[in-house]
């Protein structure tokens, strides 16, 4: 212990005061020749033990007084040892990277990470040499960084420090490297370094790559704040909802997928799901080490509409991924129905075979019904999700009467070609819900091109389809190279007559040719998909290629409004949501899960038509259900379930993988960080300033209450 | 009317102990507004010189024509009855911080009944004791005794330890007939043994009265800095230096304790127990005490 004033110790003398001033007190006592000796012993012997007690509580206290006061006024200090790294102590220009992560907020014994983590970086900045500069970029993706410029105001860091909240979003320092990296570029310090205060998890070190400190690139320093022992964690992977048709029409299952990542197996871990807040089934199930399991909870909706279903497993150190959450749509059902234009006797050569059986097939969930277009006027289409008309020749006048309330009230409406097809009765009948009208049949004749081995080969001319733009949800599930459709030959098909663009409509599919192939249109509260060729195999061979059958089951769950899973309704924390605007809808309402609402307004900068029929929400900051309201042309507001979304956390953020040694980028050997550890001076007055006044306030209790209760018997 | 009952300093003031016997024995009357030299005394008196406010009923006509002095007649439940008056004297009884000591005080109220019973005709004796005997005038009613008894009241001394049991049983050996004995004594440090002595006397038809006289300081501790305290009596060498304001409590409790223990113990021997503190005007002791022995008569 060292001491600034060391004079002023002299002032502990006085410690001997209180001791001295009780003997000269008694040494003062006044004689009394007393006759009641007796009752006084026995009063004294009654409050003995207890006034000694007082004595040397007080003589402890009024001691422990004379002697803080001067020890406080000689200003003592010790130096500890700082756990910095030395590099800290030098002049330079440094960018603090605090991950603030997901797996940043699991408790520990000292509080979160993200807790340990700021008071490091607390720590490293307050330990900055007075001239250097210091910027603060957050770890987790597309956080914006609290101080994106080196700044030599250390309070206003450390206020932009404090105020920093530990985001739900997965790491990316990958990101956080590179704008500190930038950061430093123009600084006109020698040294540039960045700490990176985390608990180095793999998973947010991914394509990490820094530029060498030999070429002028930054140094880097890792404090990590994890204590190096391994986490363990359970987390829900996965949540999709699926029909269930053995519960009947409004029937769903509800898959959770449960990844255990520690060493041991986990056995009976509770598993509750909930529908729109109500806990509706629990189970339980075991979970292999390292290993993934799935829960399947079978439930019947009540009532249409979207619901949201909410699983949660018994919770561990990380329960912000102990739940998992997506939305379930009963709207209509998904009762299928195939209307065949071309029945034939033989099945295969039937129009609908392909079909039925892509719709039929096993786990689909779908309720298929086929009937034939003279009977299509008696059905009540309005019990169905969806209805495909395949190759019909002419509907009535009825039955398209029929088709397009159907549509405009909210149905889902699949129509493909073929030579049946009475084009002009078609345009003419059905022109309210034709996404364009139908044109020539062409014929292809382009070369088919190779074909892999063992294929059989229809030698005749086809086309194939163009590159997919998987970002239209019927096809967001097939790969980027759109396999599975990409092989498919086309024949035949039939053009369309060109419209100029609009609001709702547009093509899903394109053959090379540029022709449309599969075109989309909004009716009403409809939709409408009018593929230009056939689904048996006369015009092209798509029936019996690999992507025919997601591709109708996704067209039929994409016009009935039905869940295919997480997919098409939930995203990650931090991902931005497109939200189309219907026609009367003026400004859209987004309702996080704590109650929050923003009103955002479609871009009116925006030179597409399409680009002013959507909004984009960014602050999906949080897991959870996030509402969506529309303010109408008539200034009414009111819901929009079908535009309702989820939350959920990036799986990769439960995944508590360390960083293994030899792939940090830290552990190049540079002289820089090397050196003695700093020294830091820790002041001691202020603990003996209050020890003084907390003296002062006891002396002054017990002698208070001393002398008010003088030992009351 | 004004009162006669004056404070222990004010009688302290007065010039003899037969002034002030007389005055406290006026003022204790004047509170029963009852003439003192009335005779109203029903116990004391074999008996009693006629005076103004007497039941002329009562004259012993007989009495008259052999002296040529009015006398009352006497009770027939009344018997003869010799009072012993038993004062401690020992060095305990010499305290008394602001005003007389209980010794004074004592022998005040032993001089006001030793007047009370010689107006009365009645004989009366005194002791005065420490651990032994330290003077003893037996009972008597001729003129000049109550003369020296006041004189020996006057003149006694604190000194010595507390014998009182000693006394008592010196007592009982000249009271040969059925006695009054009244003992003055703070009880202080009286042995365990002066109990059985008590029931003793009072076994052989003796009436006793016990006066515990203490100081008001042997009641509240009403020092208020650190004191060394020192026992007053010979061989004691108990010392205590404290700050008496932490033991207050304590000690009032420990002294409440104290008289509740004699007066239980008293009424166990059927003894009767009085209590005064030395700034109590005696008169009203010695009022009070009549109006006992009044009510015990009824």
């Amino acid at each position: 212990m060292h001491f600034v004033a060391p004079s002023l110790l002299l002032g502990l003398l006085a410690a001997a005061l209180p001791a001295l001033i009780h003997r000269i007190g008694r040494r003062r006592a006044r004689p009394i020749r007393f006759a009641a000796m007796e009752l006084l012993l026995r009063a004294e012997r009654e409050v003995s033990a207890r006034r000694r007690l007082r004595d040397v509580l007080l003589l402890i206290v009024r001691t422990g007084l004379a002697m803080a006061l001067p020890l406080a006024f000689a200003r003592p200090f010790v130096e500890v040892k700082s756990d910095l790294p030395a590099v800290t102590g030098r002049s330079q220009s440094a960018v603090v990277v605090l991950d603030d992560s997901a797996s940043m907020r699991r408790r520990g014994h000292d509080g979160t990470p993200f807790e340990v983590a700021r008071a490091r970086a607390r720590a490293v900045i307050d330990h900055l040499s007075p001239d250097s500069e210091v910027a603060l970029v957050l770890a987790s993706e597309g956080a914006t960084a609290p101080v994106a410029e080196l700044s030599s105001d250390r309070a206003r860091v450390l206020l932009a420090l404090d105020a920093v909240p530990c985001s739900a979003r997965r790491a990316d320092f990958a990101a956080a490297l590179r704008r500190a990296t930038q950061i430093l570029t123009g600084s006109p310090h020698g040294d540039r370094l960045i700490y990176a205060v985390t608990d180095l998890q793999a998973t947010g070190w991914q394509e990490v790559s820094l530029p060498p400190a030999a070429a002028g690139g930054p140094e880097l320093v890792i404090l990590d704040v994890s204590g190096g022992a391994p986490w363990e964690n359970r987390a829900i992977v996965g949540l999709a909802a699926e029909p269930a048709p053995e519960e009947g029409a409004q029937g769903i299952a509800v898959v959770a997928e449960i990844a255990n990542f520690a060493a041991e197996p986990v056995h009976a871990l509770g598993v509750t799901l909930a529908l729109d807040g109500v806990e509706v089934a629990r189970g339980f199930v075991d979970v292999p080490a390292h290993g993934h399991a799935r829960k399947r909870f079978v439930h019947t909706i009540a009532g249409g509409g979207a619901h949201e279903a909410d699983a949660v497993i018994d919770h561990d150190g990380f329960p912000l991924d102990d739940r998992r959450a997506c939305l379930v749509e009963a709207s209509r059902g998904l009762r299928v129905l195939i209307v065949d234009g071309d029945p034939r006797t033989v099945r295969t050569e039937d129009e609908v075979f392909f079909l039925e059986a892509a719709l039929r097939a096993g786990g689909s969930g779908f309720s298929v019904i086929t009937t034939l277009a003279d009977d299509l006027g008696g059905r009540d289409l309005a019990s169905f999700g969806a209805i495909f008309l395949a190759n019909v020749n002419r509907p009535t006048p009825a039955v398209a009467a029929a088709l397009v309330r159907y549509v405009e009230a909210g149905g889902g409406l699949f129509i493909s070609v073929g030579d049946h097809i009475d084009t002009d009765a078609w345009n003419q009948e059905l022109k309210k819900i034709l996404p364009q009208p139908l044109g020539l049949k062409r014929t292809a004749a382009a070369s088919p091109g190779a074909h892999p081995e063992g294929e059989t080969v229809d030698l005749r001319p086809a086309e194939r389809l163009a590159p997919i733009d998987r970002r239209h949800p019927l096809l967001s599930a097939f790969p980027a190279q759109g396999d599975g459709l990409s092989s498919a030959r086309f024949f035949q098909f039939m053009l369309l007559t060109p419209l100029p663009d609009a609001p709702g409509r547009r093509v899903v599919l394109r053959y090379e040719s540029g022709a449309p192939a599969l075109v989309e249109a909004e009716i009403g509260r409809g939709r409408v998909l009018l593929l230009t060729t056939t689904v048996d195999r006369e015009w092209t061979d798509l029936p019996i290629r690999p992507g025919f059958l997601p591709l109708v089951q996704e067209a039929a769950r994409y016009l009935a409004g039905a869940p295919s899973g997480e997919a098409t309704s939930a995203i990650a924390v931090g991902q931005k949501r497109e939200i189309g605007l219907d026609a009367d809808d003026r400004r859209i309402e987004i309702v996080r899960p704590n109650g929050d609402s923003r009103w955002l307004s479609p871009a009116s900068h925006a030179g597409e038509a399409r680009a002013r029929r959507l909004v984009v929400f960014t602050e999906t900051d949080e897991p959870g259900f996030y509402r969506v309201r529309a303010a109408r042309g008539d200034g009414s507001v009111s819901d929009r379930p079908d535009a309702a979304f989820v939350v959920n956390l990036d799986v990769r953020e439960s995944d508590p993988a360390r960083l293994p040694d030899d792939k940090r980028p830290d552990r190049v050997a540079t002289p820089a960080l090397a050196g003695p550890a700093p020294q830091r001076r820790l002041e001691l007055w202020h603990a003996l300033g209050a020890a003084a006044i907390v003296l002062v306030l006891l002396e002054s209790l017990l002698t208070l209450r001393f002398r008010r209760g003088r030992f009351k018997p | 009317m004004p009162t006669l009952a004056l404070d222990p300093q004010d009688i302290a003031r007065l010039e003899s102990m037969s002034v002030r016997a007389r005055v406290i024995v006026e003022g204790a009357f004047a509170g029963l507004h009852q003439n003192p030299h009335a005779g109203a005394s029903i116990e004391f008196a074999e008996h009693k010189e006629y005076a103004p406010g007497d039941d002329i009923r009562r004259i012993d006509w007989k009495a008259v024509g052999r002296v040529d002095r009015y006398y009352l007649k006497r009770f027939e439940d009344e018997t003869e009855m010799r009072t012993f008056l038993v004062l401690d004297a020992s060095a305990s009884m010499g305290y008394g911080r602001r005003g007389p000591s209980k010794l004074t005080y004592g022998s005040y109220l032993a001089a006001a009944l030793a007047y009370l019973l010689a107006q009365q005709g009645d004989p009366a004796g005194l002791l005065l004791f420490d651990d032994r005997t330290r003077q003893y005038l037996p009972p008597r009613t001729r003129g000049g005794h109550i003369r020296d008894l006041l004189i020996a009241l006057e003149a006694v001394t604190p000194a010595g330890r507390t014998e009182p049991g000693r006394a008592l049983a010196h007592v009982a050996e000249m009271a040969d007939r059925r006695s009054l004995i009244v003992l003055f004594t703070d009880l202080l440090d009286a042995p365990a043994d002066l109990a059985d002595r008590l029931r003793q006397v009072r076994s052989r038809g003796n009436d006793v009265v016990v006066f515990q006289i203490l100081d008001p300081d042997e009641v509240e501790l009403p020092y208020d800095e650190v004191t060394a305290f020192e026992a007053m009596e010979p061989d004691d060498a108990r010392r205590l230096l404290v700050d008496p304001r932490d033991l207050a409590a304590s000690f009032r409790r420990e002294s409440l304790a104290l008289r509740e223990r004699w007066r239980q113990i008293c009424v166990e021997a059927r003894v009767e127990y009085q209590f005064a503190t030395t700034v109590e005007p005696p008169a009203e002791v010695l009022r009070a005490f009549l109006f006992a022995r009044q009510r015990a008569r009824r």
